[in-house]
């Protein structure tokens, strides 16, 4: 029984050697094999800008059109847009994420499902009301388009935060605990690194959203690409509304493309 | 580390020095809500360098016993004390860094690599990197792993035998006296289960750690334990090694829970080395031989090949298996089975024959022994 252990290592090990330089040399080979999906989105959207510049340049722009589509005022726009999307991300990281940290705590549990529930409660109010309502209450402006961003884009990633925390396998925190790790340092070298994948898959769909809805900022005088929108459709001009919500897509798909990227190189450093 | 000069004086022989590791004193858990004690009054004594079996079916509390003993759940009652010092008021935190932990499938930190996970403790107890990463080294080697291979990989990329291989390394890492085993070997295939024991065991006798090991197999219980504790419902029935618990249970629980097959489980604990084995002759001029003598014959290095000649059969229509003295009964008679054999040749280490064991005499000679137990 035990002569035959040594033995044994000795093939693992030889096993093991083997298979670590044949992915030293597939390496590029592989990384294009697990991920050669991330390059289809880019592709479409690249083509479809292409298509797009061709048919504006075979049309014949008027001056008001001209001033509209100059790069400076969409350039402008764009940067105001993902100003907005950024602020109220950071934001809803700053606050959701220790709230759910919070939650997760065994003399808290008691409190999550309410605050779940009035986190569910405000993703559910549309938010083109809220803006609108806010701003009568609050200002009209940048701050109040932001914290009503926030505010609507809470809920994924505190019940992500929540929900990663709790899936974290209790018999690691036990041997985490059974070590000698103290409660704090099992949260901090074991739970939120373990739970991170799930709780920036709740910031992917925050920032989606809010991309999206920061579209609407522009009805509170927050600026944003719906300002291009209201322009093309005061203007009544049909080459601009075109632009613009190309622009518009074109940003909520590549920041989501962003993030899955981000997500896929957070997934693989945490095991 | 646990020669606590005042015991030493009193028992002199080294040899037989083997103070009291852990200790319990009335130890008693009643959960919250909980109207029956999980453990109730418990007193129990593991000496150094012992492992001693927790067992019983489950809800039986030895599981709560095994948490007790490094404080992972609070007694409700009594004292523990580890190499004479009470630690029941002691920080829990800091008691359980000088407590090796294992669980099942050794609970690796997946987003630590191995060396990373081995360090764990060696890092909180303030070691520089460089002493972590040998002694990392050390213990990968000492459970069988190649360290250059296996230093920087990731749980996943291991087998679950490898991982336990790694979390019993991470037990030892900071050198502690004690080490408390939760069914470490519990969701691990038979034969790798096997195997491990087997190692684990080998790794004992270098280290000589006190042992407390929570098992729900009785194989397990019986091939591993110095003693085995038998639990129910919160109280010790039995605490005595493991031939006592075999042959002479406290209690109708006990023998239910020990139940058939206890003769069987009794032959893992016999080794060859202790029978007396009837003579084996390599001798060609002895076949023919009317004392009753089988006869083998050998190849150049002196290794049984096959039978020349035996008493009463026909030679060229038995085959020969070999099972080393090292062995026990139970190795000899599964080789016995294995290979349709009615008798066994015992060989030593160098494989030279060292007497025969007959499948009758097995029998006849088990019988014996009750007796004079």
């Amino acid at each position: 029984m035990s002569t035959a252990t040594p033995e044994t290592i000795n093939t693992q090990a030889q096993e093991t050697v083997e298979e670590v330089e044949g992915k030293k040399e597939s390496g590029l080979a592989r990384l294009w094999q697990q991920h050669y999906d991330l390059v289809i989105l880019p592709a479409i959207i690249i083509l479809l800008l292409i298509l797009l510049f061709v048919y504006i340049q075979t049309r014949d722009l008027d001056t008001i059109e001209e001033r509209v589509l100059a790069a400076d005022n969409v350039w402008g726009l764009l940067r105001q847009h993902l100003w907005l999307a950024f602020l109220s991300t950071v934001l809803v990281l700053i606050i959701a994420v220790p709230l759910g940290i919070v939650l997760s705590r065994r003399g808290a549990r008691k409190a999550q499902g309410p605050v779940l529930a009035i986190g569910g409660f405000a993703q559910a109010l549309p938010p083109f009301g809220v803006l609108l309502l806010m701003a009568f209450w609050l200002d009209f402006g940048v701050t109040t388009a932001v914290i009503g961003l926030t505010l609507a884009a809470l809920l994924p990633v505190l019940r992500n935060t929540v929900i990663g925390l709790q899936q974290v396998d209790q018999s690691l925190i036990e041997a985490a605990r059974g070590m000698g790790m103290s409660s704090r340092q099992t949260l901090f070298r074991v739970e939120i690194p373990l739970a991170v994948p799930v709780i920036v898959a709740g910031l992917r769909v925050a920032l989606v959203l809010n991309v999206g809805t920061a579209t609407l900022a522009s009805y509170i005088g927050a600026g944003g690409l719906g300002e291009l929108v209201q322009q093309a459709l005061r203007l009544n001009r049909i080459n601009v509304l075109l632009v613009a919500g190309a622009v518009i897509a074109t940003v909520a798909l590549l920041i989501d493309w962003l993030a899955g990227v981000v997500e896929r190189v957070v997934v693989s450093r945490s095991g | 580390m646990s020669d606590n000069p005042d015991q030493t004086a009193v028992v002199p022989e080294p040899g037989a020095g083997q103070t009291d590791t852990i200790v319990l004193e009335g130890v008693e858990k009643i959960y919250p809500g909980g109207t029956s004690p999980a453990v109730s009054q418990l007193d129990m004594t593991i000496k150094q360098g012992e492992i001693v079996m927790l067992i019983g079916p489950s809800g039986c509390g030895k599981t709560t016993t095994l948490k007790m003993i490094n404080r992972l759940i609070e007694p409700t009652s009594g004292r523990i004390l580890l190499d004479g010092k009470d630690v029941t008021h002691v920080n829990g935190d800091l008691l359980r860094r000088q407590i090796g932990y294992v669980i099942q499938q050794g609970g690796l930190f997946p987003h630590f690599t191995i060396a990373d996970n081995i360090g764990v403790v060696p890092r909180m107890l303030g070691w520089d990197k460089q002493k972590t990463k040998e002694r990392a080294d050390e213990l990968l080697h000492l459970v069988g792993l190649e360290p250059s291979t296996f230093r920087d990989r990731y749980p996943r990329q291991l087998s679950g035998g490898q991982q336990q291989r790694v979390g019993v390394a991470r037990a030892l890492a900071a050198n502690p006296p004690v080490m408390l085993m939760d069914e470490p070997f519990g969701a691990i295939d038979p034969i790798t289960r096997d195997r491990l024991q087997d190692e684990f065991l080998e790794i004992q006798r270098t280290v000589g750690k006190t042992i407390a090991f929570v098992t729900h197999d009785l194989q397990e219980a019986v091939k591993l334990g110095d003693k085995i504790a038998v639990f129910a419902t919160g109280k010790l029935e039995q605490y005595a090694d493991p031939e006592t618990v075999l042959t002479r249970p406290a209690n109708d629980f006990v023998s239910d829970f020990v139940g058939g097959g206890a003769a069987v489980r009794r032959l893992s604990l016999l080794e060859l080395a202790r029978l007396e084995l009837h003579p084996i002759e390599t001798d060609e001029k002895a076949v023919g031989n009317s004392n009753g003598t089988p006869v083998v014959e050998i190849d150049a290095s002196g290794k049984p090949v096959s039978w020349r000649h035996l008493p009463g059969a026909d030679a060229s229509g038995v085959a020969l298996v070999t099972v080393p003295i090292s062995g026990t009964v139970y190795d000899a008679v599964d080789v016995m089975l294995d290979g349709a054999a009615s008798l066994v040749a015992v060989v030593d280490d160098d494989g030279r024959a060292q007497g025969v064991l007959h499948w009758n005499d097995l029998v006849s000679g088990l019988r014996t022994r009750e007796r004079d137990a």
